[in-house]
């Protein structure tokens, strides 16, 4: 069942209707005025933060008919494979189980499937996902066409540049090789290595798995009106970075939906599409152009080499009302590794991207010899290939809950290379208010893909993998340094002109972000 | 009197602390009754004077809660504890009295390790506050968990965070310091 309309259900926030969004939909309304009476004397400012007109508002459970006291879940029908992209989480403190909190991470859970769904469903915006034209019913994706969303290495440019949104910027080295459909992956340090440096992840194959970043354009438009793209920008910068907000429409006072920011981070294994063509019908894949633009970014280059890559990890991140730390998606292959409990009960499901059955005195988890710099080849130097095993993170109910769910939306998409992706959790903000708590207290605490977090998977407080814990610690180039809203992209900006000079002192801004975020809005 | 019992522990060990080792938590705890856990809370809210919502919020990814019910459950005066608030969960305030002034030392020793527990995190056995030794500071036997150490409740009275771990954004500390209700109300 598909609810498209405002939904009605009650947040987890004990104040349903905040101060913020209450200013949020007057500032919508009285910006609307002001455009309207000074267009003849001024162009307006472009709203980067558009009205959405088709907000999945699904919520995971519903009323149940016999008691309307209790909700039971909402079926999980083929009618969600096409709802479209939630604009916010529709989640409610009553659900399946006692627990308000698991109720909660159910309702976030959802939302990730959905929000998957949406982000993979092929780029044309009416073929249904899994029925494109290649193998499994594959398909150039909406989060891979330059309409929806922008790669990061296309938004920091060199030297500061400004970027244009649906530009393509094919590198010089890859030009002969470019073609349709052709994605091109330009290297640096961070899509092949792991947060904090911790080494790079080898296939069973010897490849290196490659990432990638990307954001959509609330989150593009709002680097470029402030100026964030350059290292200097950022130094000018003397406000609060504060990414815009998604919010559903809401009836009771007209305010619309919209989708605020959003970003992606991806990881790929390399398939040799005769070698491997058996898989091929069992990832996603993407033609890809990997660019390697020599010192100081890559060791080797300027050269570029097409490879065909499979999606391995999906992360998603959206800055949401109530969800102003950002809520945290992650799903990755079922291929990649098994888990803890399947190793220790020897009930593995080969074969494994990135881990040996045959080696079980290999060590896990454990980051290859140095050094690590890829060749052109994409083959690590030695035989050394990662040994992963995932690692129990989670409570047994958010477990219990995401496998539940992760087997009626992969039923749904049986068939198709979408199968065989499965949700691991979404980590969200318990107490997005909290003043002293700028996390917001993470739900679940840890959380960590196999694929992006190999290395720091764990629950150990701040050495384990934990999304906003760790995004929470990102800050711009601005002297002093200054919070950046959970997103590391903004360290990437580079200097203008190629010309870094000494910075200029500036100052923090009053309210440089402190805890209690609720309210801001764009 | 509770009050003050709480302060004289509090200040007895608070020296201690940073020495403690850390101590995994039991992979496999014990199963846990959920009514029983709540009352815990109810009383411990009594014990430390600090809302049963602030240890136990509705929505609590942390559950540091579990972490000291187990290791309290463990102790020999758990059942008598339990039983006095299980008699009237209405007035925790009068079990708690009746905790920390009851004549099995057992139990009072066990309801002042509870409000340790709290507040700093630490394991503070009951055999060990009954015996302390003389104008020393009493060491607690762990850490009780890594959230334990993380939740400790006497860094938030401070104002403050434990060592390596805080959660306020970057650059906080060229901040007017937050009010104590922020981290207490």
């Amino acid at each position: 069942m598909t609810d498209k309309k405002s939904s009605g259900l009650h947040w987890f926030s004990p104040t349903v209707m905040r101060p913020g969004l209450a200013l949020a939909a007057v500032g919508v309304f009285s910006l609307g005025a002001l455009q309207w009476s000074v267009h003849a004397q001024a162009p307006a400012a472009k709203d980067i933060n558009p009205p959405v007109a088709n907000c999945n508002v699904t919520p995971d459970t519903i009323p149940d008919p016999a008691d309307p006291n209790k909700r039971i879940a909402n079926p999980i029908v083929a009618g969600f494979l096409t709802s479209g992209q939630p604009c916010q989480q529709v989640v409610n403190t009553k659900g399946l189980v006692s627990d308000p909190l698991g109720n909660l991470q159910r309702g976030f859970d959802f939302y990730s499937w959905l929000t998957f769904i949406a982000l993979n469903s092929p780029a044309d915006g009416k073929t249904v996902i899994g029925q494109g034209p290649r193998p499994g019913g594959d398909a150039t994706t909406r989060w891979e066409s330059l309409a929806n969303y922008r790669q990061l290495a296309d938004v920091m440019l060199d030297k500061g540049v400004q970027p244009t949104w649906g530009e393509r910027i094919v590198p010089d080295a890859c030009k002969a090789l470019d073609g349709p459909n052709k994605m091109i992956v330009k290297l640096g340090e961070a899509a092949w290595n792991q947060p904090f440096k911790t080494g790079p992840l080898i296939d069973q194959n010897g490849n290196y798995a490659v990432f990638d970043i990307l954001m959509n354009q609330p989150m593009f438009d709002f680097i470029d009106q402030k100026g964030l793209y350059s290292k200097q920008g950022q130094e000018r910068f003397d406000s609060d970075v504060v990414f815009p907000l998604g919010n559903n429409p809401n009836a009771s006072n007209s305010t619309p939906g919209r989708m605020g920011a959003v970003m992606i981070k991806v990881s790929w294994r390399v398939l040799d599409p005769e070698k491997d063509k058996a898989l091929m019908a069992k990832f996603h894949t993407v033609d890809a152009l990997i660019y390697f633009p020599g010192p100081p970014a890559t060791k080797t280059g300027p050269t570029c080499v097409a490879k065909t890559l499979g999606l391995i990890g999906f992360h998603v991140g959206h800055k949401t009302l109530f969800a102003e730390q950002w809520a945290w998606t992650t799903f990755e292959h079922v291929a990649n590794a098994p888990d803890e409990e399947q190793v220790a009960k020897k009930t593995l499901q080969p074969p494994y991207s990135f881990y040996n059955p045959g080696c079980p005195t290999c060590p896990v988890n454990q980051t290859p010899p140095d050094p690590w710099d890829p060749p052109a080849s994409l083959k690590f130097p030695t035989n050394d290939k990662s040994q992963v095993v995932r690692v129990k993170m989670l409570p047994d109910p958010v477990l219990q809950e995401v496998a539940d769910l992760n087997r009626q939306f992969r039923a749904l998409l049986k068939g198709t290379v979408w199968e065989n992706y499965m949700l691991l959790a979404t980590q969200w903000p318990s107490d997005h208010a909290s003043k002293t708590d700028c996390n917001g207290s993470p739900a679940p605490t840890f959380l960590a893909n196999t694929t992006l977090e190999t290395y720091s998977q764990g629950r150990v407080p701040l050495a384990s993998s934990s999304c906003m814990a760790c995004h929470g610690n990102a800050t711009t180039q601005h002297v002093p340094a200054t919070p950046s809203d959970f997103t590391f992209i903004l360290e990437k900006a580079q200097c203008e002109n190629g010309n870094c000079g000494a910075p200029a002192a500036g100052k923090r801004p009053a309210q440089a972000l402190r805890c209690g975020l609720a309210g801001q809005q764009h | 009197m509770t009050d003050v019992t709480r302060r004289k522990i509090f200040g007895a060990a608070a020296g201690s602390l940073a020495g403690a080792a850390a101590a995994p938590v039991a992979a496999q705890p014990a199963p846990r009754d959920p009514a029983d856990v709540d009352l815990f809370v109810k009383l411990s809210a009594a014990l430390t004077g600090i809302a049963e919502t602030k240890l136990a919020p509705a929505a609590d990814p942390v559950k540091v809660k579990n972490d000291y019910y187990d290791q309290a459950k463990s102790d020999p005066g758990f059942a008598g504890l339990m039983q006095i608030i299980r008699a009237d969960p209405s007035n925790p305030a009068a079990a708690a009295d009746k905790v920390v002034n009851n004549a099995d030392a057992k139990i009072k020793f066990l309801g002042r390790s509870i409000i340790l527990a709290w507040y700093l995190g630490a394991w503070y056995p009951p055999v060990v506050l009954q015996q302390p030794a003389p104008n020393s500071p009493i060491p607690p036997l762990k850490v009780i968990s890594s959230a334990a150490y993380t939740q400790a409740w006497a860094y938030r009275v401070a104002q403050a965070h434990p060592m390596g771990y805080s959660e306020l954004r970057f650059g906080y500390w060229s901040d007017e310091p937050l009010r104590l209700t922020d981290f207490v109300a």
